[in-house]
C-alpha cells in the first residue's frame, strides 16, 4: 500500500534532540493528526519529511524509496506538499499566482498553471479573491489560499502545519470541511498538526502526540482523549490559557 | 495520485480547460504594454536628438542608451532575484573586449594583441555581428561563474559577484598580449550612427520582459520574496537564478559592445568599480523591482549627471564663470542613492510598471 513514513527518526541541534526515534505513517485518502505542547518537535518533523531538515538518524521513505538527501522543491515534485505557519504568502503577488508559482515549479507551462490555479481557487471557494494581492488578505483567506497553493499538481500528500491558527469557531468548521474534501475528494494523505485539539480529534483517523521529540502516544481519537500522558504532557507545560480543549469539533 | 473521485476529476479537468483558452496569450496581452512604452520613451528621446543635429548631444543620448542596456540587464537578475550582484560590469568588460578582438582591423590586431589565437586575429567582422557573439561570449561566461555563485544566497552570493568583478578585472589587467592589459585597446571601429544603439537598447527592454512573464521570471520572483515557501513550492531556486544570470550576463556583454563601438577605446578600468557604481546608482534610484524602475533611472540621473557635467565644466554668469568641483557627480549620485534608500527603499517606482491601466503589478 502506497505511504510516506518517518521511520526511527532522530534530530539533534547542537546536542539538544530535538527528535528521538520518531515514526509516523501517512497514507492516501486518511487523515492524520500530529499534535503536542509547543516545542514537542511538530514542525522539526514535518521540515524532516518535506526535506527541510536532514535528520540525524533514521529514514523518509515515499512506498519504499529513500528521501533523504533530496532538496524541498525535489521532494515537492514527488508529490509531497506541505504549508508553513503564518501562511508564508508571496505577498506581492496575486492571489492566482501564489498558486500559478507551484504550478510552474512542478513544470507546468505559465498557461497551464494559471489554468490550474484558477480551477483550483474555484474549488476551494475562493475564486473572488483571484486577483487580490496576497499580501492584502485577512488571516483566514491567507490561511486557505497557502492550502489552495500545497494543492496544486494534486499531491499525494499534504502537510498542514496549523492550518486552524487564529480562527474562529465557524471559521474552524469550514477549514474542518476543506479538510475532509482534500482527504475525501482529491484521494490525498493529510497530515494535520494543529494546537485546536478539538479540532484533530474531530476530523483525524489516528493521532501521534508528541512531547519534548519523542512520541508520548498514539491511536484513534477515542484514545488520545483518554489519555492520561496527553493531559499532563500539556497541563505540565502550558498556563492554563492554553490548554487545549480536549472535545471533539464537528 | 490514487483515489480520486472522477465527478471531482471531471468537474477541475473541465474548468482547467476552459481556462486554459481564456489564459492563451493572456498574459503576454496583458504585460507587453509596459515594454512597448518604455521603448516609446527611447525613440521619441533619439528622434530628438536626430532631429537636433548636436553631435556632443548625440553622443549624450548614445551613452543614455548604453546605460539603458546595463541597467536593464542588471535588473533581469537583481531585480527578479533580490540577490544585489556588484559582478555585472564584469560580463560588460567581457563583452567590450570580445567587440575588439572581433571588429579590429587583423593587422593592428597582430601588432597590439599578439596572443590571440590566428583565427581570431584574422576575423573581422561586421559590429553587429560582433556585438551579438560578444552577449553569447559573456553569457557563457556568466554560466560557468553562475554555476557556483547561485548556490550561495544573501550577502555571501553579493560578495562572491564582487569577487567576480575583481577576477576580470585582473586577468583582463595583467595578460598584456590578449587584451593589452591596462593599456588602451584602440581601433575599435566607431559607430557614430544612433539607431544601433536605441536598438540594442529596445531589445535588452523586450528581453527583460520576455524573462519576466516566462515560468522562471515567476518562479524566480517568488523566491526572491519567500525562499522557503518558492522551494516547498518545488521551486529550484538556484537553478531559477542561473536562468537570470546568463540572460543578464549576455545582456551586459551586448551593452559592453555597443560601449566599445561608441567609444573606440577600451581599458579594463572602464569596466570597474566607477561603472558598477553608477549602474547601481541607476537601478536603485529608479527602483530594483521593476523593469519601467531601471529605465527611468537611467533617463533622469544621466540628465542629472549631463547637468552636472555641464556645471563642472563651468557656467558663465555675466562677468562671473560659476563651475562644480570635479567628482561633484559621483558625490550627488551617491547622495541621492541615499535618500532614495532612506525615503524610498523601493525606488522612484516603487516596484511598479508602467502601464496605461490601473493595473500596473510586475507579473
Amino acid at each position: 500500500m502506497s505511504h510516506l513514513s518517518a521511520e526511527n527518526v532522530s534530530v539533534a541541534f547542537a546536542g539538544l534532540k530535538a527528535l528521538s526515534a520518531v515514526d509516523l505513517q501517512i497514507t492516501p485518502g486518511r487523515i492524520s493528526g500530529l499534535i503536542g505542547p509547543n516545542g514537542a518537535g511538530k514542525t522539526t518533523l514535518v521540515n524532516v519529511l518535506t526535506g527541510f531538515q536532514t535528520p540525524s538518524e533514521g529514514a523518509v521513505k515515499l512506498d519504499g524509496e529513500a528521501l533523504i538527501g533530496l532538496k524541498p522543491h525535489q521532494v515537492r515534485r514527488r508529490g509531497i506538499a506541505r504549508t508553513f505557519q503564518g501562511g508564508r504568502l508571496f505577498r506581492d503577488l496575486p492571489v492566482v499566482d501564489n498558486l500559478e508559482v507551484t504550478g510552474v515549479g512542478l513544470g507546468m507551462s505559465r498557461r497551464a498553471a494559471i489554468a490550474e490555479a484558477e480551477a483550483m481557487l474555484d474549488w476551494i471557494g475562493i475564486a473572488s479573491l483571484s486577483s487580490r494581492i496576497a499580501g492584502t488578505l485577512p488571516y483566514t483567506d491567507e490561511r486557505r489560499v497557502a492550502i489552495g497553493r500545497a494543492l496544486m499538481g494534486r499531491p499525494a500528500y499534504i502537510l498542514l502545519d496549523e492550518p486552524a491558527a487564529g480562527m474562529s469557531g465557524p471559521e474552524s468548521k469550514e477549514l474542518s470541511a476543506l479538510i475532509r474534501r482534500i482527504a475525501n475528494d482529491l484521494g490525498c494523505g493529510v497530515l494535520l498538526i494543529e494546537h485546536n485539539v478539538g479540532l484533530v480529534l474531530g476530523l483525524c483517523e489516528h493521532i501521534v502526540v508528541l512531547d519534548s521529540g519523542a512520541i508520548i502516544e498514539e491511536g484513534p481519537p477515542a484514545s488520545i482523549r483518554d489519555s492520561e500522558k496527553v493531559r499532563h504532557a500539556y497541563m505540565g507545560t502550558a498556563a492554563n490559557t492554553d490548554l487545549p480543549v480536549l472535545e471533539v469539533m464537528e | 495520485m490514487s483515489a480520486v473521485s472522477s465527478a471531482t476529476e471531471t468537474s477541475l479537468t473541465g474548468e482547467v480547460i476552459a481556462a486554459k483558452k481564456q489564459a492563451r496569450f493572456a498574459l503576454a496581452r496583458k504585460t507587453i504594454v509596459t515594454p512597448i512604452l518604455l521603448s516609446l520613451l527611447l525613440i521619441a528621446i533619439t528622434l530628438i536628438t536626430v532631429m537636433t543635429g548636436s553631435r556632443p548631444f548625440n553622443q549624450t543620448v548614445i551613452d543614455v542608451l548604453v546605460r539603458v542596456i546595463f541597467v536593464v540587464g542588471l535588473y533581469i537578475f537583481i531585480g527578479n532575484s533580490g540577490v544585489l550582484s556588484f559582478g555585472h560590469i564584469g560580463f560588460t568588460c567581457l563583452g567590450a573586449y570580445a567587440a575588439a578582438w572581433l571588429t579590429i582591423n587583423p593587422i593592428m590586431k597582430s601588432s597590439a594583441l599578439p596572443g590571440l589565437p590566428d583565427w581570431l586575429l584574422q576575423t573581422r567582422l561586421i559590429y553587429w555581428q560582433a556585438a551579438i557573439l560578444a552577449a553569447l561570449f559573456a553569457g557563457v561566461a556568466a554560466l560557468i561563474f553562475g554555476k557556483v555563485l547561485m548556490r550561495l544566497s544573501g550577502i555571501a552570493a553579493s560578495i562572491a559577484t564582487f569577487a567576480v568583478l575583481a577576477m576580470i578585472n585582473t586577468i583582463y589587467s595583467n595578460w598584456d598580449s590578449v587584451t593589452g592589459g591596462t593599456s588602451s585597446v584602440v581601433g575599435i571601429p566607431i559607430i557614430r550612427t544612433i539607431w544601433p544603439y536605441l536598438i540594442g537598447a529596445v531589445a535588452a527592454i523586450f528581453i527583460a520582459w520576455a524573462h519576466a512573464i516566462s515560468r522562471s521570471g515567476l518562479a524566480l520572483r517568488a523566491a526572491r520574496d519567500e525562499p522557503t515557501a518558492a522551494a516547498a513550492s518545488g521551486v529550484d531556486i538556484p537553478k531559477e537564478r542561473l536562468v537570470a544570470f546568463v540572460v543578464s550576463g549576455a545582456v551586459m556583454g551586448l551593452g559592453g559592445a555597443l560601449m566599445a563601438h561608441s567609444i573606440g577605446v577600451v581599458t579594463p578600468d572602464t569596466f570597474y568599480l566607477s561603472l558598477t557604481f553608477i549602474t547601481l546608482s541607476m537601478l536603485v534610484v529608479g527602483g530594483m523591482g521593476s523593469l519601467s524602475g531601471g529605465v527611468i533611472g537611467v533617463v533622469l540621473l544621466s540628465a542629472l549627471i549631463q547637468a552636472l557635467r555641464w556645471m563642472e565644466g563651468g557656467v558663465s554668469l555675466g562677468d562671473a564663470t560659476f563651475a562644480l568641483p570635479k567628482g561633484i557627480q559621483e558625490i550627488a549620485l551617491g547622495v541621492i542613492m541615499i535618500v532614495i534608500l532612506a525615503l524610498r527603499p523601493s525606488g522612484l517606482m516603487g516596484n511598479r510598471e508602467i502601464t496605461l491601466t490601473r493595473s500596473n503589478r510586475n507579473t
